[in-house]
């Protein structure tokens, strides 16, 4: 009894004892007048059998069991059947309860140990399984988008990237890239895999907040499904460019043509002869800039030099240059020549290799430039531009601004050719790496992959302002969480209220708009079950076989069936009314 | 007896309605199924006369009338029939029996029904009726949808601009005749349609002719941009216009009340009349004969136009002789057979005989095919690629110079001295055969051509000639020119180059009014040797140069004589000059163009002074309009995004958004209107409010979209935020270095 054994009626335990004990005493009184005979004996061993039956019958002796009371299932979404039947055939009797969003699981009260099949619990409702132990099993394999990712916010004229993975597709079967006004733009026929990955990049051709979409269709042409790709393309703004030369050069002449024509602002300095200069205003004021200041730099985003007025800059002004640079974040371009490569780590920290190499294929179709037989050293802080994974160009970043020089040379003879797109091409991806970001009062970061109506969006905000506050688009305050670290750092979470885009703004300040977008019911389901159960896998591990489990708080007490003792009971008890009849 | 009539009659009258009854019946089911009443009536007819030949109501017969009395009266006693005999001829029993009946029947026979089926006609009729309405009601379903697609695409349509006040009533137009008359040239008969978008050949003459039932105040037609009023003519209103371009257009009205109503855009499409196909077949671009070969050269050529052929020859022009003696003779050949005219497809044929053409060997031919087609007022025109046919020269002397030369200096493609003696020769040797007049024209020429020989001389010369201004006049020019050019724009050439490689080869004189202009200014610049400036100096050697300079001076007293009508005279000019010309030549110099920039004139006080204090700066100051391709259309874009959300509603400012991106697809779409002219209705749509759904914004936005181009790449400067994370990372990675 002590070791395991248990009355569940203890508390009868006295009473019982002792009416059993005036019924033995009874029985012995009754069957008293055959004392001295063998029968006698007979008869109070058998009523005494009779009676501790009875006794237990009453008080309910217990054993301590492996008992499957302490387990349950819970079922997510896209459990298998079989998983679940298996389980059941294991653990007898075991209890499962299904999960529903919103709805708190009543089965894990009584339960320590759950079994969680099928693709997991959301990572907001994962609380609901704290201080549980979870043995994840995982569900039905996923068939569809598992992972859908792409350029959510780009500048007008920047390519919008979509990558996809399609698990289990079917062949023949197209994944079609489509604008907002559902024209295609580009599209890839599924193989015959298991999984397949898709990229496309195509232009959006006007800023603003757009939706596009990924569709799958079938082999007839039929949309299939189709899934949202929302981003936001923003305008950009023309540049403040300077650019000094020690004599005019042909490079320097195109170049120059080519920014003014594309609306930047550009002064052009070219010295004639000593102290003598030509100016050259584009789009705008004529005002003449002798000497290199700070607050005469803080007027320009982008500063091109040719060596020559590199390498002769004072003190002063190198350090004027220096301070823009780190502060105000101006970039610099060195147009390259042969003494470029000559100078010194001290005079221009980025160093070059030669690699005898002077001819250059960019673009598609190949065009041919000529280029300085140097190539870029690859050292840490030096960031290579490139262009179609040649690097045309290398910068180095000074604080907030950067220094940049290319190996091209010549790439005025594109202009010449009548091959003017490549040209902007070039020139376009060397200039945007070195002019500054306008700086923006706050930047946000939606943490939810997909958010979706009801359901907790967690965002982050930074911006140096304290105190900070959010409001959605109706004007509703957000409440805020400081981070502890970083103390620009906000956190908050937004139920959104309806699909498509959705708004947050710091109140007051309009350039700090901030657009989501609000997915809807049937939008990236085979992308979100595989955040939930990749989230799952991460937080529970996965054990696919279900019999290895060692459950270390399972153990019950488990009445012993009274039928055990009913029987003897019967028996005694029968005995005794027939062995006078015989 | 009477009553027997009447009841016939009256059986008869039966029959004619129980006709017309199902006549009706056929009739109704015809219109109402048509819709015709035309047809109606035709049906109708045609049904009564069907049935009237079928029950022949007029055939009934006394006989029938009484066997039919007799059988459905009991009170007639199976006599009725006496009552049709005459009473004469009866007995006594009949005459009684006869009066008893008549006595009977005067009574029952108003009652007596004839035998009809009148109900049943009816039952027919109704159901007929019944069936073409129901079947109106079905087909007309189908019909009037089909009208309805048919009216967007082939009828013009009127919308009001504005929401207008209930109660307004709107004029409707009735009726739209558009006539189509293609240019008479084509042979195409005109064309008379309802459908506005237009597509026809160039010059075509498009009348539209607008009925309206209501009053309108005026009718416009918008072209373009470009407003055109229709001349009321009558009830109708016309107005007649040339298609000369491709375009939309649409039409506008404005009510009594000033209420405008607009159609659609339609579209004007010009196809253009192409120029004749030549094809030439059979024949090696070049064609080389011996002197003893069969020269001739079959020519076989087919020409294609789209409307027809109104002309074609040959040009052939013969080159002889080579080098400073290269000859040209330019004729024009006809195809064997005529040309009929205006065919679409003509196959023509020659037999080019070089012999018959007078050519010799070493001579050359050069011939194309020309042909034009029958468009009015000009006609299209167009060559053939041109062929060369060469007979080889027996033997071959080239001039050449002297090996160390590398540059055969002597221009080869003007009348040379040596030409020029030939011809004085000749013309002195015609003279007694030829007109005074002749003799003295052709001194002259040759006169002129001795003096373009001499210009062309004296350009090698270097500036003596009149080909620059006098020396005097240089640096004024030349100081202005330099001031306000910016030395990039100009092609620096211009000045120094003598463009005779850019003229007419056939042209053997230049002649440049400007010359003769300058020639006028300074007439002493002939006769002077002036040496003074430096920058004249020619690449001549001296001597070469004095010999050079002679020659151009005997060359006047050449041009001298032939201009005063004596040849003679001047044939002992011509022949020192050639000798020294050959002479030059043979000097076995080489001579290079003279080319590059001429810098200004130095003043001596200032020149290596090295003082630069009163140069100035230079500035320069340009601003550019930049607009990005389709500014407005991709703002139109984004608006439509945001209208197709729902979370804004079409304002005023988007009219014009509407608007302006509108016009900056027209200007694309003047090149290709069918791909744009979906856009622009849709555009055009919007300015309708009863247009602004957001199924429409969706259509007109995947439009904009699919011929929208790209945006062009240019750099610029977006927005970014730096944290101090970043920041703080960017200052370690200074401290990195």
């Amino acid at each position: 009894m002590s070791d395991g054994f248990v009355l569940l009626n203890l508390n009868l335990f006295w009473p019982v004892l002792i009416g059993c004990l005036v019924l033995l005493g009874f029985f012995v009184w009754k069957e008293w007048p055959q004392k001295g005979q063998t029968r006698f004996w007979i008869k109070i061993g058998i009523a005494f059998i009779g009676l501790v039956s009875l006794f237990f019958i009453l008080l309910k002796p217990a054993a301590p069991k492996e008992t499957t009371s302490g387990r349950a299932i819970i079922l997510t979404e896209g459990y298998k059947t079989q998983q679940l039947d298996s389980l059941k055939k294991v653990f007898k009797r075991i209890k499962s309860e299904t999960y529903v969003q919103g709805k708190s699981l009543s089965i894990a009260e009584n339960v320590d140990s759950l079994f969680l099949v099928g693709y997991g619990l959301p990572e907001y409702d994962v609380w609901l399984l704290e201080g549980k132990s979870v043995q994840f099993l995982g569900g039905e394999r996923l068939s569809g988008w598992t992972q859908i990712s792409h350029t959510d916010e780009l500048e007008l004229g920047e390519e919008l990237k979509v990558r996809g993975q399609y698990q289990q597709p079917q062949k023949e079967h197209w994944a079609v890239l489509k604008d907002n006004g559902r024209n295609p733009l580009d599209s890839i026929q599924f193989g015959d895999t298991e999984e397949q990955l898709i990229q496309f990049a195509t232009q959006p051709k006007a800023s603003g907040h757009f939706v596009y979409h990924l569709e799958e269709k079938n082999a007839d042409g039929e949309v299939v499904a189709s899934e949202p790709i929302p981003f936001v393309v923003e305008d950009r703004e023309p540049l403040h460019i300077l650019i000094l030369n020690t004599f005019p050069t042909f490079e320097s002449k195109y170049l120059k043509n080519y920014l003014a024509e594309k609306g930047h602002q550009v002064l052009v300095r070219s010295q004639l002869t000593k102290n003598k200069y030509k100016f050259e205003y584009f789009n705008r004021d004529p005002q003449p800039i002798y000497q290199l200041s700070k607050q005469a730099l803080e007027a320009f985003d982008l500063l091109i030099f040719d060596v020559e007025s590199y390498v002769n800059l004072s003190r002063t002004v190198s350090t004027a240059l220096k301070e823009s640079m780190v502060e105000n974040g101006l970039g610099i371009f060195i147009q390259p020549s042969g003494s470029l490569f000559t100078l010194s780590k001290n005079q221009l920290p980025i160093g070059f290799n030669a690699d005898f190499n002077t001819d250059i294929s960019l673009g598609n179709p190949p065009q041919g430039l000529r280029k300085y037989p140097f190539a870029f050293q690859q050292e840490f802080p030096v960031q290579p531009i490139q262009m179609d994974s040649t690097t045309i160009a290398a910068y180095l970043p000074q604080g907030k601004g950067k220094m940049g020089t290319s190996l091209l040379q010549n790439t005025f003879q594109l202009v010449l050719d009548g091959k003017l797109d490549p040209y902007t091409a070039i020139w376009t991806e060397i200039l945007d790496a070195l002019v500054p970001q306008q700086e923006k009062s706050a930047s946000w970061k939606m943490e939810t992959d997909i958010p979706r109506v009801d359901e907790p969006a967690t965002f982050w905000v930074q911006s140096s302002k304290s105190p900070m506050e959010v409001e959605t688009e109706t004007k509703i305050k957000i409440p805020l969480l400081q981070d502890v670290s970083i103390p620009s750092l906000w956190n908050g979470i937004q139920y959104p209220r309806k699909e498509g885009w959705n708004q947050f703004q710091i109140p007051a300040d309009s350039t700090s708009l901030f657009s989501y977008y609000v997915f809807g019911e049937n939008e990236r389901t085979t992308v979100s079950h595989q955040n939930v159960y990749e989230q799952n896998l991460r937080r529970f591990g996965q054990n696919k076989s279900s019999n290895t489990i060692v459950s270390a708080t399972s153990k019950k007490m488990e009445p012993i069936l009274p039928l055990w003792f009913f029987v003897p009971f019967l028996l005694s008890m029968g005995w005794l009314w027939l062995e006078p009849k015989l | 007896m009477e009553q027997l009539q009447h009841f016939k009659s009256r059986w008869q009258r039966f029959q004619y309605v129980e006709c017309a009854l199902y006549a009706v019946g056929f009739g109704g089911l015809v219109y109402l199924l048509t819709k015709n009443i035309g047809l109606g009536l035709a049906g109708f007819t045609v049904a009564f006369g069907i049935a009237l030949v079928l029950y022949k109501p007029w055939k009934i017969k006394t006989e029938s009338v009484i066997a039919y009395v007799d059988a459905h009266v009991p009170e007639a006693g199976f006599s009725s029939g006496l009552l049709t005999l005459p009473t004469d001829q009866l007995s006594n029993l009949s005459l009684l029996q006869r009066h008893r009946i008549a006595e009977r029947l005067k009574d029952l026979m108003p009652k007596l029904m004839p035998p009809h089926h009148l109900q049943k006609a009816a039952l027919m009729m109704f159901g007929l009726i019944l069936i073409g309405a129901l079947g109106r009601f079905v087909f007309g379903d189908v019909s009037n949808l089909s009208s309805k697609k048919g009216n967007d695409k082939e009828q013009i349509q009127f919308a009001p601009l504005d929401s207008i006040q209930e109660g307004v009533e709107i004029p409707e137009l009735t009726e739209t005749k558009i006539s189509v008359a293609y240019p008479g040239y084509t042979g195409l008969p005109s064309l008379n349609t309802s459908n506005p978008n237009i597509k026809a050949v160039e010059g075509t003459q498009i009348t539209w002719n607008l009925i309206f039932d209501g009053d309108v105040k005026e009718v416009t037609m918008d072209r373009m941009g470009e407003l055109i009023r229709f001349t009321k003519n009558g009830a109708q209103y016309q107005l007649s216009q040339t298609l000369q371009s491709s375009g939309f257009y649409s039409f506008t009205f404005k009510d009594l009340e000033g209420n405008a109503y607009v159609t659609d855009l339609y579209s004007f499409e010009v196809t253009p009349d192409n120029p004749p196909m030549i094809e030439i077949t059979d024949l090696d671009q070049y064609s080389y004969f011996d002197f003893n070969d069969d020269k001739t050269i079959p020519l076989n050529t087919q020409i294609f136009d789209d409307y027809g052929v109104n002309d074609a020859f040959i040009v052939a022009t013969v080159s002889k002789g080579s080098g400073e003696s290269v000859k040209f003779r330019e004729e024009t050949l006809q195809f064997d057979g005529s040309i009929s005219k205006g065919s679409k497809q003509q196959h023509l044929k020659k037999q080019l005989d070089l012999a018959q053409l007078k050519m010799d060997p070493g001579d050359e031919l050069y011939f194309y095919v020309e042909a034009q087609d029958n468009r009015t007022p000009t006609p299209n025109i167009a060559r053939s690629e041109t062929y060369f046919a060469v007979i080889r020269d027996t033997v071959t002397d080239e001039f050449a110079v002297e090996g160390n030369l590398g540059v055969d200096l002597m221009p080869d493609y003007f009348r040379s001295q040596r030409q020029l003696i030939i011809d004085t020769e000749k013309l002195i040797q015609e003279r007694p055969d030829i007109s005074e007049y002749d003799f003295k024209f052709r001194s002259n020429e040759l006169g002129f051509d001795q003096k373009s020989l001499r210009l062309k001389y004296g350009q090698f010369m270097g500036d003596e000639t009149e080909l620059q201004a006098a020396p005097g006049q240089v640096s004024a020019v030349e100081e202005e020119t330099h001031t306000d050019e910016d030395g990039e724009e100009k092609d620096v050439l211009d000045g120094y180059s003598h463009k005779h490689d850019s003229e007419n080869e056939h042209n053997l004189v230049v002649e440049n009014p400007e010359e003769d202009e300058e020639e006028e200014e300074d007439p002493l610049h002939e006769y002077l040797h002036n040496h003074s400036d430096p920058e004249e100096s020619t690449l001549f050697e001296k001597s070469l140069k004095t010999q050079l300079r002679d020659a151009l001076d005997i060359m006047w007293d050449a041009e001298l004589y032939l201009r005063l009508y004596q040849p003679e005279k001047s044939l002992p000019y011509q022949y020192q000059a050639l000798e020294i010309i050959q002479t030059i030549k043979n000097s076995a110099r080489i001579y290079v163009h003279r080319i590059g920039f001429d810098p200004p004139p130095i003043k001596e006080e200032t020149r290596l002074t090295g003082d630069i204090q009163n140069i100035k700066n230079v500035d320069k100051n340009k601003s550019f309009e930049y607009e990005m391709s389709f500014a407005a259309t991709r703002k139109m874009v984004a608006r439509l995004e945001v209208l197709i959300d729902g979370t804004s509603q079409f304002m005023e400012s988007d009219n014009a958004l509407v608007l302006e991106a509108g016009n900056e697809l027209a200007q694309k779409a003047i090149f290709e209107p069918v791909k744009y002219l979906k856009v622009l209705q849709g555009l055009r749509d919007l300015e309708k409010t009863s247009n602004r759904t957001t199924e429409m914004y969706v259509q007109v936005q995947k439009n904009i979209l699919s011929v929208l181009p790209n945006v062009e790449s240019n750099p610029g400067k977006g927005a970014n935020s730096l944290d101090e994370i970043n920041l703080l990372y960017l200052k370690e990675l200074g401290n990195y270095e």
